[in-house]
């Protein structure tokens, strides 16, 4: 088994590489200049937007994993980036409580999905869809129209703990990655994950507490989408309402690009976490094509659609 | 010495009464048998054992000590192992994550992967059972996947082993190998509670014998003291009905005729004719490609090569609503996934298939409601009225269910894929007389099935295959249990 999941995920880094191929000698320069898409600044922005997407795709694989679906990311990113940027600037909050806060609006939603699908049995997609409602709706209540202006007060010198600003989120997103895979596969909690995904009722009848399990899965991704929204302020600047729209479903297909099979039982997190800068090198090339822009949805709608069809079709030869 | 006690135990579920205040004891260190008809009770005093559910009354006791549950966990702490009937495996996890899956070896939270692996093969050791630790649940046959729940419960200190229908999927040479295992728990001091509906099992494996009958305890035997006829007739409460002989069938023209039919690599040049009226068993050990080849006769899978003719035209199935529509329906193996709706009632299950081999479109609510009804009745189904969920009947009257709705749309062809799998005694004989009925009215019947004295009380005639071939074929006074078995396992012999 351990051998599969590290093919898989070999499998993930080689489509990613040879994305990163295509593109370098798609867009290779006349001689003497520099070339637009391989080089360091260019890197570190992809791995800077990427990570917006793949802090949360973290929470998006666990739950997929674990046979259930969190259709709120988008809209908690939101509500955690309002709630931080709004204290920060408006309220005069430092920034590390105004970050707390936005956290805990992540943990509080995780916890609502939780309720609404342990105790009240919802459908997850249900439970999360009204979530990503409230949320979102939570979000234009408190700007009213407004916006936040984080990056005038942030100014050019911000450096957390002495790193420059644009190294934060990917570091995050790296160690977040490392840890969460790392608790999926060698430890009880995340073995436990993939059973309860993988037979629920088998794991009934084996004592494994499953209330418990899901309400842990469903607040890490809020948790997480929530540490999604801070990074994303403080990248973009600005705390609005309409922040993170959609990006649910570019999160759930990341973690199926990589590897997450949405019947539950199956997935990686760092395949998801790769799956993010699959599409992030994708956003970030397309743009650079002439004409291309128009077509950049279209492209990454197909990209999902080959990506996993050719996955089935790898999983069923090795059988 | 009184090991396991069940006093008083009542559990009712809304207005239906399950268990009415059942008593019995299980001694220490014995083989139990628990039989009874389905909807006898038996999963819900399982499903107490095990901590699944609670009993309104009554208590349980372990070696004159109260045993409460509450949990599942409750259950296993306390050395009490199940093996279900539904194979509750994880697909996903390998050998070891099932054996250990809710219960792993940790420090500080954190998998202990070497211990449990070792601790894995030496278990896999002890039962004599060729799996790696690390192969996938889902990569094992279902007798793997069986035996590797007894696997599970064993892992543990287990003192009281719980087996429901343990060898409903396993072939006889499986299930040997599961006797051998339990014989040997046995002999080192495990009590053993086993439920089955096959009396030949329980007569060869338990000391004691329990009958349960609606509900509630229907007497306790020593083996040595009663005959598996005495067994039956505490189970249903009446005396069955002496089983029809063969009625020959006549030298009519075959309604169903194949030729070569080949498909790779599930079954190779299989040739084999069924007549109106006639009913043919098709025998063989699980993967001997009948089930495949079934279903290529209802159009789910395209042959390679070969010939199906039906009423001496040679036919093409596209997919199974054309074999519908030609008139071949299958009963198929597992009802639950591939046999009915969950969702719809009893009455949309029973008129599904009609709909598409007659290709009506709209057909009147009441119209519909008559002829269910009429269907019901005359199946002799037992459920509460046509617009149940097929949820609230027995696994017997399910059964019915998806013959019934075959029957309706009056095929030329019935294919049978284990007709009988999982049901009692009593629904087993009336779904037995339903196909007899059926043949002597001009019906071609084909039946699958690993229950050969089932194959051989039904069928004039004995196709047997072995590893997709046709490997002979038996007729009438000719078919005993040694010369099928002989046949199926014959290249099996000759090889080791």
């Amino acid at each position: 088994m351990k051998k599969l999941w590290r093919v898989r995920e070999l499998s993930t880094v080689a489509i990613l590489a040879a994305e990163v191929a295509f593109f370098t000698w798609y867009l290779w320069p006349e001689a003497g200049r520099a070339h637009p898409f391989l080089n360091v600044e260019n890197a570190l922005l992809i791995l800077k937007y990427s990570s917006i997407y793949g802090i949360a795709a973290v929470g998006a694989a666990i739950v997929i994993i674990s046979g259930g679906i969190d259709l709120a990311p988008g809209a908690v990113m939101a509500l955690a980036g309002v709630v931080t940027s709004g204290l920060f600037v408006q309220e005069g909050w430092p920034l590390a409580p105004a970050m707390g806060a936005g956290l805990l609006v992540g943990v509080v939603s995780g916890l609502l999905s939780a309720a609404l699908i342990v105790l009240a049995r919802l459908p997850p997609f249900i439970a999360t869809l009204g979530v990503m409602g409230i949320t979102r709706g939570a979000a234009f209540i408190i700007t009213e129209g407004r916006y936040f202006d984080v990056s005038s007060k942030l100014m050019g010198g911000w450096r957390p703990l002495g790193l420059p600003a644009d190294w934060v989120a990917p570091l995050v997103m790296v160690g977040l990655a490392l840890v969460f895979q790392f608790l999926m596969t060698r430890f009880q909690w995340g073995r436990s994950v993939f059973a309860v995904g993988g037979n629920e009722t088998a794991a009934l009848f084996t004592g494994i507490g499953i209330g418990r399990l899901k309400t842990s899965v469903y607040v890490l991704s809020g948790l997480l989408a929530a540490v999604s929204g801070v990074v994303l302020v403080t990248v973009q600047g600005q705390g609005k309402a309409d922040l993170a729209t959609g990006y649910e479903l570019d999160i759930i297909a990341s973690a199926v690009v990589g590897g997450a099979s949405l019947s539950g039982g199956r997935g990686s997190v760092v395949g998801a976490v790769l799956g993010t800068l699959i599409f992030g090198v994708l956003r970030n090339a397309l743009p650079q094509i002439p004409g291309a822009t128009f077509y950049d949805r279209l492209i990454v709608g197909l990209v999902v659609i080959v990506i996993v069809v050719m996955d089935q079709m790898l999983l069923k030869k090795a059988d | 010495m009184a090991g396991l006690e069940f006093r008083n135990v009542r559990k009712s579920f809304g207005a239906v009464q399950a268990l009415k205040g059942v008593s019995f004891s299980v001694a220490d260190g014995e083989a139990h048998a628990l039989v009874g008809e389905n909807g006898a009770g038996k999963s819900t005093l399982l499903k107490i054992l095990a901590g699944i559910i609670h009993p309104d009354a009554g208590e349980l006791y372990w070696r004159g000590e109260r045993l409460t549950m509450t949990s599942p966990r409750d259950a296993l702490e306390r050395g009490i192992g199940m093996v279900y009937q539904e194979m509750l495996s994880f697909p996903n996890l390998s050998v070891t994550g099932n054996i250990f899956a809710g219960r792993e070896l940790t420090r500080g939270g954190r998998l202990l992967e070497h211990e449990m692996r070792a601790r894995t093969r030496a278990l896999l050791d002890e039962l004599h059972l060729a799996i790696r630790p690390d192969a996938r649940a889902e990569s094992l046959s279902a007798a793997h996947r069986q035996l590797l729940q007894v696997a599970r419960a064993l892992a543990f200190d287990c003192r009281i082993l719980v087996l429901d229908e343990p060898t409903t999927s396993l072939t006889d040479a499986e299930a040997d190998h599961l006797f051998a295992v339990l014989e040997k728990l046995k002999r080192e001091g495990t009590t053993l509670l086993y439920v089955s509906h096959r009396l030949p099992e329980v007569f060869r494996m338990c000391d004691t014998i329990t009958v349960m009958r609606d509900g509630a305890h229907a007497g306790t035997f020593p083996r040595t003291e009663v005959t598996p006829d005495r067994i039956v007739r505490a189970m249903v409460g009446r005396d069955l009905p002496p089983r029809a002989e063969h009625e020959s069938a006549a030298a009519r023209a075959p309604v169903l005729a194949i030729r070569g039919l080949t498909r790779g690599p599930c079954f190779r040049d299989v040739s084999l004719t069924v007549s109106a009226g006639e009913i043919v068993g098709l025998f063989g050990l699980v993967g001997s490609g009948r089930s495949e080849l079934l279903e290529t006769l209802f159009g789910m899978h395209r042959p390679d090569r070969g010939t199906i003719a039906l009423s001496g035209t040679p036919i093409r199935l596209r997919n199974p609503r054309a074999a519908a529509r030609a008139g071949i329906a299958l009963v198929p193996e597992e009802r639950q996934r591939q046999g009915l709706f969950f969702n719809l009632s009893v009455r949309h299950n029973l008129m599904l298939p009609g709909r598409t081999a007659q290709g009506r479109i709209v057909i009147g609510a009441s119209e519909e409601r008559r002829e269910s009804r009429r269907l019901l009745q005359e199946w002799r189904i037992k459920a509460a009225g046509e617009d149940v969920l097929p949820d609230s009947l027995s696994g017997g009257n399910q059964q019915k269910v998806v013959l019934a709705k075959w029957l309706a749309t009056s095929p030329r062809v019935l294919l049978l894929d284990e007709p009988t799998k999982g049901v009692d005694v009593g629904a087993k004989f009336e779904i037995h007389e339903i196909v007899r009925r059926q043949a002597a009215e001009g019906l071609a019947c084909l039946v699958v099935s690993s229950d050969l004295p089932e194959v051989l009380a039904l069928c004039g005639r004995i196709v047997v295959m072995h590893e997709g071939r046709v490997q002979g074929e038996i007729a009438g006074a000719d078919a005993t249990e040694e010369s099928v078995m002989h046949l199926a396992t014959a290249e099996l012999k000759e090889a080791s």
